[in-house]
């Protein structure tokens, strides 16, 4: 029983060194992971958002990008607590799309 | 007190757990030396669900000899790899 | 697929080749733009909803982009000169760094020290554990699967592609950061540290010291 992610030993291949910048929204996925873990809410543990990348489907840890896989994780948690639906998410992405003078 | 000590021989368990653990595919069954116990702490297993009324596991810093880890590691034979290792994955190790 | 070694509890395949852009997806501009838009549209609904204060992500992020190679750099020039300290250091990373000033927010950080006989690398497999607190957010390669992947099966050949040829003499050994601990490599000192700044001498270090894949040039 070996996770997708559990890829010590598996691999072989390049180790990419560009140095990629660390972007304003990933800078805001690390931010709201680590407030919404804290002592005073506890809705998403680091724990449980490994746990939520690890499940997510081995297609998604393949394509999306580090924090974009952190992100995602993040939202299933999110749902699975019933705190938002990805319903909700995307109705409101489609809005903001939709008016984009707006924020 | 801690069920194991700094250079007792343990053997990490494969308990075929589905779910979140922290022990990597490639160190289950092989046998290792304790370097340190670290503390105790709530299984991530448990916290990755929410669970977070169980009780805490010991975890300790375990090395191996990269030659007993891979087939394939064959020139440097007292090269070793450390990596951490919560209690019930593992059990006493002779020989 | 290799025979499988059936008196090995644990056996493995022949490794799967990543390209470059497998072992780090990289987001193109429209990807970037999207997952903005979503981590905004989020943040906003958390707001709404009370789990986040407005602006407190913005103060999170302040927070976060504080640590850096300063403080993982003054630790080990101070580990250079006060050999007390250093021992300290080895002995409890968090509670040595604290004397500093530093505040370590993971469990413990485990520092381990590059010898004449040891040589130390740093890996998280499972994932990308680093000790963020101290050093902030890991380098790319880092967090690429083929450097978590290959670290632990063949960390002379991945040295070897970072620049470092480590001797036949000198055991290499490697921490997989799977649990709670976080690791940070003390490099050998300079061949002379006495009557050096320690800013001088902190100034030496760089962050791939600290991860493993390279050593100061004495």
């Amino acid at each position: 029983m070996r996770g997708y992610h559990d890829i010590g030993g598996s691999l072989s291949g390049p180790i990419p060194r560009t140095e990629l910048p660390w972007l304003d929204w990933e800078k805001r996925v690390e931010a709201i992971r680590n407030l919404l873990g804290d002592s005073t809410r506890r809705v998403i543990s680091l724990d449980e958002m490994r746990r939520g990348f690890e499940s997510f489907g081995p297609e998604k840890y393949r394509t999306l990008s580090f924090y974009r896989r952190r992100l995602e994780a993040m939202i299933d948690i999110l749902e699975e607590k019933g705190v938002l639906t990805r319903a909700e998410l995307a109705a409101a992405v489609e809005n903001s799309v939709q008016e984009p003078g707006e924020t | 007190m801690p069920l194991f000590h700094a250079g007792e021989r343990i053997r990490v368990l494969d308990l075929g757990k589905a779910g979140h653990v922290r022990i990597p595919a490639y160190v289950r069954g092989h046998v290792g030396t304790v370097v340190q116990f670290c503390g105790v702490f709530l299984n991530p297993e448990d916290l990755a669900i929410g669970n977070a009324g169980g009780c805490v596991v010991g975890c300790y810093r375990v090395e191996f000899l990269q030659t007993d880890l891979w087939t394939d590691y064959s020139e440097y034979p007292d090269d070793t790899l450390v990596t951490e290792i919560y209690e019930h994955w593992m059990e006493p190790a002779h020989g | 697929m290799a025979e499988r070694d059936t008196t090995d509890p644990c056996p493995l395949p022949l490794r799967t080749a990543y390209t470059a852009q497998e072992a780090l997806v990289v987001e193109d501009d429209a990807g970037n733009a999207e997952a903005a838009r979503i981590t905004t549209i989020l943040e906003g609904i958390l707001v709404t909803k009370g789990l986040l204060a407005k602006g407190e992500a913005d103060q999170e992020i302040e927070k976060i982009e504080t640590p850096g190679l300063h403080l993982g750099a003054r630790l080990v020039a101070r580990a250079w000169v006060d050999p007390d300290f250093k021992n300290r250091l080895l002995a409890d990373g968090k509670l040595a760094a604290a004397e500093l000033g530093m505040k370590v927010g993971e469990a413990q950080l485990v520092v381990v020290e590059n010898t004449p006989d040891v040589h130390n690398l740093i890996v998280c497999t499972l994932c990308s554990c680093y000790p963020r607190s101290i050093l902030g957010q890991p380098p790319s390669w880092y967090i690429s699967k083929t450097y978590r992947s290959r670290a632990v099966r063949e960390p002379r050949t991945v040295l070897h592609e970072f620049g470092l040829d480590i001797p036949e003499a000198v055991r290499v050994r490697v921490h997989d950061s799977n649990a709670d601990m976080r690791y940070l490599v003390l490099p050998m000192p300079p061949a002379e540290t006495v009557g050096r700044h320690e800013i001088d001498l902190a100034g030496l270090v760089s962050r791939d010291m600290l991860i493993g894949t390279a050593v100061l040039q004495r």
